[in-house]
């Protein structure tokens, strides 16, 4: 009875209470974020630069990820020809419209956001997780302590080095997602190689492909900004770093879904 | 000369130091005892800044320290070295590389051959040898402990803070450890914070101890006038030591 009347009471209290600490806990993250993201910020514009911290993250994110995102997105590329020549085999019965259609959809989404997910994945969360293990075995306060500032030493390398790598694997990205379209067309549509290339044409533009771009650098600085961002704020132990792992992948996911939609409206005034 | 003034320190609602007032004088080696979760390993992150504390001062020769920015830390921190209590050693650098890190930064102009000799020197204090080329987690933790010392030492800071150096030592290491942490003191006239559990250690080399109880300070005196104390605490502290040993400390 009285627990009864205590779960009642409680469940009456409960949303509010829930929406009130939800609320406090999301703006101190927020304001948290915004203090650390200026200081990155002013970092980045501020000299010295680590060049050598920078080459060897350059290494690690760019040439170690490109192969697994390559392989990936071939499969993507493909998959794209098949959808399309289906609908438009279906709705105006040619494939007349197919590679202009999938080169189309390879540079200004395919290209860059499927990158942004793997990157998201293989690099953001490995560089979270080691940022936060160096947080809470206190190395980021030994480097502290040995008067080098972790935000120089440790984001702002990564942070240049993934925007770079980000645009530079959806270069190859674009290519070898062409490439795989290019090779279902020949044996599946009746393509030529240059009767692709042909059909491809008539709908791209130039624009199309380094707007993609800006969309890869935009996801390339996103990544690694929540990446330490959620490092820097992990809590000790094993649990905590899962935590934290978690939060910088799901956030990261979903501020690259809307920032391909914020950037893909801007964009739209540009055509 | 280093003096903290009525410092406090919460963490949320639960206040971790209550008001702490310590001044240690240059050459000085200060002991800190105390319980486990007392605040010990706080107020030293609170010293060097790691922490900022809710109230109080922190006075580095003379000079404010607790309101600076991160940016005015560095120029401080130079004269401060702090060995964690975990061995926080970076674990993408060789031992080697980890010991140089810190030579590398504070002394630009160094040759890399007065770096290795500098390393080598540092490691050889702290009784390790062969392992320069090893990554931290290849080596055994009491290991990592040692070339975290080593890593603090060599860039020869004046102000030293300890946060359990010899905690999970082998005996021979401890005492190792112990007298380095003296002739430091003597020989280049650092000044030291020890924050320990070892209390024969702490009456051989300290010049004075202090004891903290929940986030407050409970006694601080010379080694003898501890021995005399009549708080509770401290002479719980104080009943592994024997008479012979009492008597041995008080003349
Ligand atoms: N970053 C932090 N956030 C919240 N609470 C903390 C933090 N650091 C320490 N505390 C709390 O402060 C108290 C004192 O911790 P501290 O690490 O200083 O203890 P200690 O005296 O060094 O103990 P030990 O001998 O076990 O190392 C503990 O209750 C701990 O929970
Ligand atoms: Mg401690």
């Amino acid at each position: 009875m009285i627990l009864g009347e205590r779960l009642q009471s409680k469940a009456v209290l409960w949303p509010f209470e829930y929406l009130g600490g939800e609320l406090i806990k999301v703006s101190t993250t927020l304001s948290r974020f915004f203090d650390y993201l200026s200081e990155m910020l002013i970092t980045l514009m501020t000299p010295p630069f680590r060049f050598k911290e920078f080459v060897t993250q350059l290494y690690l994110i760019g040439y170690k990820s490109t192969p697994v995102i390559l392989f990936s997105i071939s499969f993507a590329a493909t998959a794209t020809i098949l959808e399309y020549a289906f609908h438009m085999k279906l709705v105006i019965q040619t494939a007349a419209l197919v590679p202009g259609f999938a080169a189309l959809l390879v540079f200004r989404e395919l290209g860059p956001v499927i990158t942004a997910f793997l990157l998201t994945s293989k690099v953001g969360a490995g560089m979270n997780a080691e940022l936060g293990t160096m947080q809470i075995t206190e190395q980021v306060d030994a480097l502290k302590l040995l008067s080098v500032d972790p935000m120089r030493y440790l984001v702002v390398p990564r942070f240049v080095a993934t925007i770079l790598s980000s645009v530079v694997i959806v270069i190859f990205a674009d290519a070898t997602c062409l490439f795989f379209e290019m090779v279902m067309s020949v044996r599946h549509l009746d393509y030529s190689w240059e009767g692709f290339l042909t059909a491809m044409n008539q709908f791209t533009q130039f624009k199309d492909f380094y707007l993609g771009l800006v969309k890869a650098a935009v996801f390339g600085a996103v990544i690694p900004t929540i990446a330490c961002f959620y490092g820097f704020n992990t809590q000790p132990g094993a649990e905590g770093v899962g935590r934290s792992t978690t939060q910088s992948v799901v956030s990261n996911a979903v501020s690259i879904i809307i920032m391909d939609f914020i950037l893909t409206y801007l964009f739209s005034y540009l055509y | 000369m280093l003096e903290v003034k009525n410092l406090t320190k919460r963490f949320g609602s639960q206040e971790v130091l209550k008001g702490i007032s310590l001044a240690i004088s240059e050459g000085e080696i200060l002991f800190v005892l105390g319980r486990s979760g007392t605040g010990k390993s706080v107020l030293l992150k609170n010293i060097v800044g790691l922490l900022k504390p809710e109230s109080g001062q922190i006075l580095l020769e003379g000079r404010e320290i607790s309101k600076l920015s991160e940016e005015e830390y560095f120029e401080v921190r130079k004269m401060c070295g702090m060995v964690f209590q975990h061995p926080a050693l970076f674990d993408s650098l060789t031992v080697y590389e980890n010991v140089a890190f810190g030579l590398r930064r504070h002394f630009p102009g160094m040759t890399p051959e007065e770096v290795k000799k500098r390393v080598t020197e540092c490691l050889d204090l702290v009784h390790l040898e062969g392992v320069e080329d090893k990554l931290p987690p290849q080596i055994s933790y009491g290991m990592q402990k040692r070339v975290s010392l080593a890593r603090t030492i060599a860039v020869e800071p004046r102000y030293l803070l300890f946060d359990e150096p010899t905690t999970g030592l082998d005996p021979v290491t401890t005492n190792a450890i112990n007298r380095l942490i003296s002739e430091l003191s003597r020989k280049l006239n650092t000044t030291s914070i020890v924050v320990s559990h070892d209390m024969h250690c702490a009456l051989e080399i300290a010049d004075r101890i202090a004891v903290l109880d929940q986030g407050q300070l409970i006694a601080l005196g010379t080694p003898s006038e501890l021995l005399k104390s009549q708080v509770p605490l401290v002479k719980d502290f104080l009943a592994e030591i024997t008479e012979e040993d009492r008597s041995r400390w008080l003349s």
